[in-house]
């Protein structure tokens, strides 16, 4: 099989990371390279009264301290509401927001100088919780009301399902703000070039919308801008933010020089976008005997922090998945996003569904206990199956098949683990959650990926790739199927990666679609360079077309010759001919899964599925939770890498580790954000449980190879899980993460009244 | 601001390098010597192991290291454990076995691992996953890292248990 | 960012006392709770001295029957050592159980104890072995016991110019030892409640001797001497260990903070003061 399929595969651009060779942005040097520091607001609202920026400006090495004053073009930008200024404009909005920049000759000059720059705040008063920031006389965020967007979406009738029902649960979920962690912190290089143009190097989800963002702040033609992506250090969502590459053209763009911009860490946990923190109110009706839900009512506030960024969209996956693989007939949900002072919500990897299923998943246990049933029963009860509608009324293909294997699956992982004894001063318990996770950026959103290949002289193929690989191996899975698409060994496959100038568009790489997307446009270019190859083959050849067939990197005369690839490339080249494709691939809404009555971005229509067992070991006196075991069930639809695979499984879980025991960007009493790695605990070696996967190939239909998206899934199931495993262990039900040791021993007390 | 000039025995070559006091030994290798091998990622405050090198035999973080402090010291950066085109072998064995995904952490994680095989080259996992536990990985959750080490530890050969 | 500074190397010990008595001039040695600090603008350094190097504060020794360890000693070196794992494994426990190996091969013990975190993890056992400290400066010599020395979190009463030279304990013979800490996570763990323990049994197998010393607790490291004496006299069993977490809580003053609120660190005080008894007794000899 040319392309490995479903093989182990060494990532080609492990070398340079493994050697220290691979250039994130921070390692770039250019000529003169300028430095540009962020001054931000130390409070949570305030007006800016005045910045005095003189003493700044007499260090020795500094150029200049830009603010909104300075903005060519449009001071503000947002990926959905273009609301969030790019330094801001007399009033800042939360603790972290870019006030001024500073740009110099040196690091040291640029950092004393932002010392030196005094700003005069107004404080104003402000708001952090969304429940409240929707409340008569909250402090408003921005000019307008706070509350930004809001869903509601029935199916059925309430009413009457609630009177079917013989038990009624109301319960309430909180799920906090997290980091999207990744290690590489944001930066972005933006270099002037002698013909007036700008090249911004970026760690970015989103080069070609960068491209855009840069020329609207700046005011000026697109062509001026060329984004080139270096080697991104992780992303997870994070990086769809574009705030440090505005930063740095704008830089670049007043000072006529080579500006170097990367955030320090607190500046990523402050100025950059998180998890969006939410609360949940459900109620819901169930059938005791049968264990169906037959009612479902939720409403969840969801907070966006100071400017929306992607809080309308996250919310729409949120709403979307608030009652899980579940097929309820009577269901109604009601979602509503605020602005409230607190660093940006917006992008990270899952996007509402880890909220969601946190919910909704512990909400399963909870009516399991209630009526006496088998947690997993509960669920084969109520899962769909091909041909259910959500209750968004989109029908579900045979890909649901997972469902069933999921739960059959966890059964196994569930009496095993469970087989297993806790040591002396510890309890085990064992808990099991199920999971959904949409693909594509909704309904109604144009969604286009295109990839360029080309046949090099020497036989080799290069991919110019669309979209950007963010340390997940896209580029390695693109290099796999264009290999299996073109009957050429993986070797012979090299890329380029995302370049304004050089690839074409494949869109931002999210919502677990970009290897589902590239692979379809790979597959269809590969067919256009196939019947292209013949065709030249044919002219090179003198013979009929009829005569020729193209297999594994060969053309085949129908008298037996055989012609390699780069017999016939070569003497393109030497026409100065090449063969190149370039092929797009929309994400497909077809008209009958696509309901028409939802608002934009709204519904999504391919879902993947997975399982989560979580094993843990509570200590009774101490309330600390160790998950020892974590079994996983995953539908990829088709495995390209399998170590890609397992490397998305196994990060998945740390960070889902991380959601549920660990990770808080608290508001701490001091009034300040956890803001460093000290406080904000990610899952370390020696955190994590044994993990173990079980991979399904159920093929998705339009996917190349079948391939469907695993990138967010991975961590969606695992919160719940463990939330659900302490729950068996303890009998205390924790409904808020990060699930903390003080609320189970509290639950323990009380149980023992 | 007081300028040093101090002399590392670098990767085995003694290498002078001008700095300042309030440099670390992080800033010297990456703005004074070139070497982008070691990472800024957690603000400076040991708290990742991103910039994890060995000094004097030692797996240090480098941000933790004031430049005049590595006056007179052995270091060794991941730049530094390639000869040309053949790598070391845990640097194949990160590779073999997919622990690299984004590769940011991955020098700093090398090294750490390099440390702990110099003085006990034949770990137990619990040794491993301790030696590790000071580099923060936020997308491959460990599981292959820690295969890496067990596989170079073993000379590169497949486990036969 | 680190603000500018300067950085000399004392030729010796006598040298750095010279240095240190200047203003603003800062004792520098592993760095590793010096270098966050300065980086948060925390501390009013000019001129580091870097005594990291000093051979006469990096040893542990024997001398007589008074354990001595040299300030500049690595809690990696701690770790290493055969005879504190002999003599005082506690000590080894509490030092194996800070950050990392990078931390551990850099921070040392004098730091630990200088930088007087109430979270402080050698702080405990010291305290159970009724540590001395010596101190050293231009003026001469001095002693002072580790419990007196501190004096609030963060604050100690090591005067300008002054130097931890030697940590000094006389090994306690005969007792069980044991150092537990919680922490919120598994690696790189800061802790939110230590305890170290030390007790030993007469011949009729009655507690002759109960130290506890706890750290996060309260703003300095502390003895928990309302809990040590319910323990003196009696029998080592599951009810008495109790009793003595139950009157912990006149022992400590702990606090709400981002990591525990007080009352989580009070209720795992005790759990930890029972926890650390239980393996304390199965050590002894």
């Amino acid at each position: 099989m040319n392309g490995k399929l479903g093989e182990r595969v060494v990532r080609k651009d492990a070398f340079d990371k493994a050697t220290g060779k691979a250039q994130y942005v921070a390692d770039i040097r250019a000529k003169d390279m300028h430095y540009g520091i962020v001054v931000r607001s130390p409070h949570h609202a305030a007006k800016i009264l005045k910045i005095e920026s003189d003493s700044a400006l007499a260090v020795d090495g500094v150029v200049a301290v830009l603010t909104s004053e300075d903005i060519p073009g449009e001071i503000t930008y947002g990926a959905l509401i273009q609301d969030q200024p790019a330094l801001a404009h007399k009033v800042v909005r939360h603790i972290g927001e870019p006030v001024a920049v500073v740009v110099a000759k040196t690091k040291r000059a640029a950092q004393k100088a932002k010392t030196l720059i005094e700003v005069t705040y107004e404080p104003l008063p402000s708001i952090q919780d969304p429940v409240e920031a929707l409340e008569e006389g909250a402090p408003k965020v921005q000019s307008g009301g706070n509350l930004i967007t809001e869903y509601h979406i029935c199916d059925g009738n309430l009413e009457t399902g609630f009177a079917e029902a013989d038990v009624i649960i109301e319960d309430k979920f909180r799920v906090q703000r997290i980091s999207p962690g990744y290690l590489e912190p944001e930066s972005s290089l933006a270099e002037y070039k002698e013909d007036g143009s700008l090249k911004v190097w970026v760690s970015s989800q989103e080069p070609f919308e960068d491209q855009h963002t840069i020329a609207r702040v700046l005011g000026i033609d697109i062509e001026k801008v060329h984004v080139k992506s270096a080697v991104i250090g992780g992303a997870f969502g994070g990086k769809e933010d574009p705030e440090l590459q505005v930063l740095a053209a704008l830089c670049a763009w007043k000072c006529n020089a080579n500006v170097q911009m990367v955030n320090t860490r607190y500046e990523s946990f402050v100025g950059h976008p998180k998890r969006h923190p939410a609360q949940f109110q459900y109620r819901v009706g169930v059938q005791r005997k049968s264990g169906k839900i037959v009612a479902l009512e939720a409403t969840a506030y969801v907070d966006t922090g100071a400017y929306a960024s992607y809080g309308p969209a996250v919310a729409g996956i949120l709403t979307e998945t608030m009652a899980g693989a579940y097929h309820i007939p009577n269901v109604k949900v009601d979602t509503y996003v605020a602005l409230t002072n607190s660093p940006l919500s917006g992008a990270m990897r899952g996007f509402g569904a880890p909220q969601s299923h946190f919910a909704i998943e512990s909400l399963i246990d909870v009516i399991a206990d209630k009526i006496g049933m088998d947690p997993l029963m509960v669920r084969e009860k109520n899962i769909l199956k091909p041909g259910n509608k959500l209750f968004t009324k989109v029908p579900l293909d045979e890909t649901a098949l997972a469902l069933p294997i999921c739960i059959e699956k966890s059964k196994e992982a569930r009496e095993r683990l469970s087989g297993i004894q806790a040591p002396p001063g510890k309890i085990a318990g064992v808990g099991m959650a199920l999971a959904m996770q949409s693909m594509g950026l909704g309904a109604k959103i144009i969604d286009t990926s295109s990839h360029r290949l080309e046949w090099l002289p020497d036989g080799r193929v290069r991919i110019y790739l669309g979209a950007p690989d963010l340390g997940q191996g896209l580029a390695t899975a693109a290099e796999q199927m264009a290999a299996e698409a073109l009957e050429m060994p993986y070797e012979s496959i090299e890329t380029v990666f995302v370049d304004t100038n050089l690839t074409p568009n494949g869109g931002v790489t999210c919502a677990s679609r970009m290897t589902y997307m590239t692979g379809n446009a790979v597959i269809r270019a590969a067919e256009k360079m196939k019947k292209d190859l013949l065709d030249d083959a044919a002219r090179l050849l003198d013979v009929d077309i009829q005569s020729l067939e193209y297999r594994d990197g060969e053309v085949l005369k129908n008298d037996g010759t055989r012609i390699a690839v780069g017999e016939i490339t070569s003497r393109l080249a030497e026409e100065g001919k090449a063969i190149i494709e370039e092929s797009s691939f929309t994400f497909p809404y077809p008209e009958e899964k696509t309901p028409d009555h939802l608002p934009i971005g709204m519904p999504h229509v391919m879902f993947v599925f997975a399982a989560n067992v979580a094993r843990v070991e509570v200590d009774l006196d101490l309330g600390t939770v160790e998950v020892t075991h974590l079994s996983t069930v995953n539908d990829v639809g088709k495995v390209i890498n399998r170590l890609g695979v397992e490397g998305q499984i196994e990060g998945g879980a740390a960070t889902g580790l991380g959601y549920a025991l660990y990770e808080d960007v608290a508001l701490k009493d001091n009034g300040q954000w956890v803001d460093s790695f000290t406080e904000y605990l990610l899952a370390t070696t020696k955190d994590m449980p044994e993990i173990e996967s079980t991979v399904l190939e159920i093929p998705e239909a339009s996917g190349p190879f079948g391939v469907k998206g695993v990138g967010e899934i991975v961590l969606v199931p695992t919160a719940p899980a463990i939330a659900n495993a302490v729950f068996n262990a303890t009998g205390v039900r924790v409904n808020q993460l990060p699930i903390s040791p003080e609320a189970i021993l509290e639950g323990i007390a009380l149980k023992k009244y | 601001m007081q300028k040093l000039s101090i002399t590392l025995t670098l990767n085995g070559e003694n290498v002078t390098v001008d700095c300042v006091a309030n440099q670390t030994l992080l800033d010297v290798l990456r703005d004074e010597l070139g070497l982008t091998g070691v990472k800024d990622a957690c603000g400076g405050e040991g708290e990742c192991g991103a910039c994890t090198v060995i000094m004097n035999g030692k797996a240090v973080n480098s941000c933790m290291v004031f430049a005049g402090q590595a006056d007179g010291a052995e270091i060794e950066t991941i730049e530094g454990l390639a000869k040309g085109n053949d790598l070391h072998i845990l640097q194949k064995a990160f590779m073999e076995t997919g622990a690299i995904q984004c590769g940011f952490c991955t020098p700093g994680a090398i090294m750490s691992a390099k440390a702990l095989l110099d003085h006990n080259p034949d770990p137990s996992e619990g040794e491993i996953k301790e030696a590790l536990s000071g580099n923060l990985c936020r997308c491959t959750g460990y599981k292959k890292m820690i295969a890496a080490v067990q596989l170079a530890a073993r000379g590169g050969k497949a486990d036969e248990r | 960012m680190i603000n500018e500074l300067n950085y000399v190397t004392p030729a010796g010990l006598d040298d750095a006392y010279s240095l240190l008595k200047a203003e603003h001039f800062w004792p520098l040695a592993g760095a590793t709770d010096l270098i966050p600090q300065m980086r948060r603008m925390e501390l009013p350094v000019e001129t580091l001295v870097d005594i990291s190097c000093l051979p006469e504060l990096s040893s542990i020794r024997l001398n007589q029957t008074n354990l001595e360890i040299g300030a500049l000693c690595t809690h990696g070196e701690l770790v290493e050592s055969k005879f504190l794992q002999e003599n005082a494994v506690s000590l080894v426990e509490a030092a194996a159980s800070i950050g990392c190996q990078q931390t551990r091969n850099r921070g040392t013990l004098g730091g630990n104890i200088a930088n007087a975190s109430p979270a402080a993890d050698t702080i405990p056992p010291l305290l159970t072995f009724d540590a001395v400290v010596h101190l050293g400066s231009q003026q001469g010599k001095r002693t002072m016991r580790l419990s007196d020395l501190l004096i609030g979190p963060g604050k100690t009463a090591i005067e300008a110019g002054e130097l931890i030279e030697w940590i000094s304990f006389v090994p306690l013979k005969g007792h069980g030892l044991a150092f537990l800490k919680l922490g919120k996570r598994n690696g790189m763990s800061i802790s939110i409640g230590s305890v170290a323990v030390a007790i030993a049994l007469d011949k009729s197998g009655v507690i002759n001797d109960a130290r506890i010393a706890m750290g996060s607790v309260a703003p300095t490291a502390v003895r928990c001497n309302t809990a040590e004496a319910v323990l003196l006299g009696e029998i080592p069993c599951a009810e008495l260990y109790d009793k003595a977490g139950e009157v912990l809580v006149d022992d400590i003053s702990p606090i709400d903070d981002v990591r525990a609120s007080a009352n989580y660190r009070r209720i795992t005080a005790s759990a930890l003061v029972k926890q650390a008894l239980s393996i304390a007794e199965g050590r002894i000899q």
